[in-house]
């Protein structure tokens, strides 16, 4: 039934593309896994082998109206580890937006995004990889009443699986934001600030003692004079209850909040930012009995890791998410984190000894993260946090990467990775683990679009998965076709029996906006991280198909 | 899911030739400043390159890196307009500035931090290259392949 309405609104939709705007995308992956000798699908997985995940986004303007409609088919299967709500085919997200540049006004009514300053209390975002479609279905209203001065205002409930799914609670924000240097003409130094305001109304008359309203709020303030620049930002979590393991515990009620700071410098050849924070208690969910959930569904805040985001794929295995949780387990408390990063960006300048003809450009990068001190009564459920006070080492790292063209055709970089990874706190697993990550990637133009390209990466590892060594190379015979093998081998791996190769072959055709990636192989279980947030991926065998489109 | 395939199909087959223009989004410059994306429409016949990357996508960085490397000698003979929007979210981006200060970078870079016009242009993947002229999309590619920016070079000098 669904799939008719769907398929008529659609059509409906595309009829009256004529006189006006038309544009729209489409992305599929899909995969067939297979059992290999060492990498088997659980049993309960097997019965569906073939598994797709597909989005069909169109958006229709005239004048000032846009309207859209956001089709997700998960035929017969989502891919592995994904939401079972997502499943079937069905409506995503609809819309219609209405923009006037002239009065600087804009209203949507239906599914929107949106974020609040830099999203420590509100922020609603879609991430396909990570399963994230936490829309907003209700009402915004975006206005300026001058050109430096803006407000937001939403309602409504959160997108919680398709077509009709929201959760429990009901959403009211308020954000506004005033450039302030503007407002009053000055030109040399820069600053503004930010306040907003985000509740939750959730009903639960089946459990007595909750709080029917729950609102974060933040107050934050920027500045930049010459090339220095500061931010600093504080929010506060009213009282809310407990949640342990899906459990309601109304006779828990604890407040939370955070304190963000970011220093930056930045001159022609040379860059440097500091981010620090410390977030108590600060996790945010539409609803209650969401807190914790393992397909980061339901999440209204958002509290990234301040680590710097790795690209290559042994960089990737110890990947560090934030802590903001409160939990109490007997030595393993948690009530939030306390660290911060430092980044530092340089170049050589060509023409000197060490820039060379082209010039090298190196970056360095620190960051460390600890649980927060305190008193903890894990029985009773009952703590302390000193503001300032490092607990227990969660994370560390440290990490160089020098970029060098050495001439037209050949350029190489360089990366060393240095990490801490406390597995006992971070996956609530046990453990701790120390690597050193080598990676070397070359590219070589042997014509105009014709290239090669590989990869060279060793990971020495004292815990967890023992040692990795890694090898990927690329061949673009064109701009169009480009052919590619990789092969991460977990050598030292404790138990012999896991000592696998993860190798891959494949290849994709690019044109434009067109796009298509066919793959065969073994899949890392492990987590899948996108800015912080990260989805957890059984290891898996078998054939992948991408296709992607827009226009 | 065979109808969705259909329907896609439809529109990728008959709709490639209806060209979008770009939706006005609120972006910020590293200044701080708003910026409103209308501009690209609106800056008369040049072709206006947008470059949509993020700080932590290394093909991303190698694609402007090769740019920066030929935007010099590309400005001596064609007139068009280059912009990097970053896709870093609050996680990476105040890593922004001092990344592009650090590489020397001269183009001009915007942020859209919680990714409106990615979504809105659908851009479903970084690093991706959008032209834009007259205020219409004349030409959009997805990935980044060394030379791909040769590409580019002559579409601008096609659009003359």
């Amino acid at each position: 039934m669904h799939q008719k309405k769907i398929f008529i609104i659609i059509l409906l939709f595309s009829s009256f593309y004529v006189n006006a705007q038309l544009s729209g995308g489409f992305e599929s992956n899909s995969a067939y896994y297979i059992d290999d000798d060492k990498i088997k699908l659980e049993q309960i997985e097997a019965r569906q082998r073939f598994r797709s995940n597909n989005y069909l986004r169109l958006d229709y303007k005239f004048k000032k109206f846009t309207t859209g409609v956001q089709v997700e088919s998960y035929e017969p299967k989502a891919l592995l580890n994904y939401s079972p709500k997502l499943n079937k085919t069905n409506l995503g997200n609809y819309y219609i937006n209405y923009r006037n540049e002239k009065l600087r006004l804009e209203a949507t009514v239906g599914h929107f995004y949106g974020q609040f300053g830099s999203g420590l209390v509100f922020r609603s975002w879609e991430d396909r990889q990570l399963g994230i479609a936490n829309s907003i279905a209700g009402g915004m209203v975006k206005y300026s009443p001058l050109e430096s001065v803006h407000l937001t205002a939403l309602y409504g409930k959160q997108r919680n699986g398709l077509g009709f799914d929201f959760s429990n609670g009901t959403i009211g924000g308020l954000n506004a934001d005033a450039e302030l240097s503007s407002l009053l003409k000055i030109k040399k130094t820069k600053f503004g600030i930010g306040l907003s305001y985000v509740n939750r109304n959730e009903k639960n008359n089946e459990i007595i003692g909750l709080k029917k309203n729950v609102y974060l709020t933040s107050i934050r303030g920027d500045f930049s004079a010459g090339g220095f620049t500061l931010d600093l930002e504080y929010a506060f979590k009213s009282k809310d209850a407990l949640v342990e393991f899906n459990n309601i515990r109304p006779e828990l009620q604890f407040d939370g909040d955070a304190y963000l700071i970011n220093l930056g410098y930045a001159k022609n050849g040379f860059g440097f930012t500091a981010n620090l924070r410390r977030t108590e208690n600060f996790t945010f969910y539409s609803q209650r009995n969401l807190a914790g959930n393992v397909y980061n569904e339901g999440f209204l805040n958002y509290v990234p890791s301040l680590t710097k985001q790795y690209d290559y794929s042994l960089t990737n295995i110890y990947v560090y998410p934030a802590q903001p949780n409160l939990s109490f387990e007997p030595d393993r408390n948690k009530a939030g984190e306390i660290g911060g990063q430092v980044d530092v960006f340089y170049q050589f300048k060509k023409e000197t000894p060490l820039g060379g003809k082209y010039g090298t450009s190196i970056s360095a990068n620190f960051a460390q993260w600890h649980g927060l001190k305190g008193r903890y009564e894990a029985f009773e459920r009952k703590y302390k946090a000193n503001k300032i006070g490092f607990g227990q080492k969660y994370y560390r790292d440290a990490s160089v990467e020098v970029r060098k063209k050495w001439n037209k055709t050949w350029s190489s970089v360089f990366t060393y990775l240095n990490q801490y990874y406390n597995s006992r706190y971070v996956e609530e697993a046990t453990g701790e683990v120390n690597t050193n990550t080598v990676v070397i990637e070359n590219t070589l133009r042997l014509k105009k679009t014709k290239s090669i390209r590989w990869e060279l990466q060793h990971q020495w590892a004292q815990g967890g998965f023992q040692n990795w060594a890694a090898a990927q190379t690329e061949f673009n015979f064109n701009s169009f076709w480009s052919v590619f093998a990789l092969d991460l081998f977990n050598y030292g791996n404790a138990t012999k029996a896991d000592r696998l190769h993860y190798y891959n072959v494949g290849g994709s055709f690019n044109k434009g906006a067109y796009r298509v990636q066919a793959s065969y192989g073994r899949q890392r279980g492990g987590l899948i991280c996108v800015g912080g947030v990260c989805r957890f991926v059984p290891q898996s065998a078998g054939l992948n198909l991408g296709l992607n489109y827009s226009f | 899911m065979h109808k969705l395939f259909a329907i896609a199909l439809f529109f990728c087959t008959h709709m490639s030739l209806q060209a979008q223009d770009v939706p006005n989004i609120k972006l910020v410059t590293l200044k701080g400043n708003s910026f409103q994306t209308q501009k690209f429409n609106e800056l008369s016949s040049k072709p206006v390159v947008l470059s949509f990357w993020a700080s932590w996508c290394i093909p991303c960085i190698n694609e402007l890196t090769a740019i920066n490397d030929n935007l010099e000698s590309w400005k001596e003979n064609l007139k068009f307009e280059f912009y990097a929007i970053s896709e870093d979210d609050s996680r990476t981006t105040k890593r922004v500035q001092p990344l592009v200060s650090g590489k020397g970078w001269e183009f001009e870079v915007l942020l859209d931090k919680n990714q409106d016009l990615k979504r809105e242009l659908n851009v479903v993947n970084i690093p991706y290259i959008i032209i834009v002229k007259n205020g219409k999309i004349i030409y959009r590619r997805l990935g980044y392949i060394a030379g791909n920016e040769n590409e580019v070079h002559k579409i601008i000098m096609e659009n003359q």
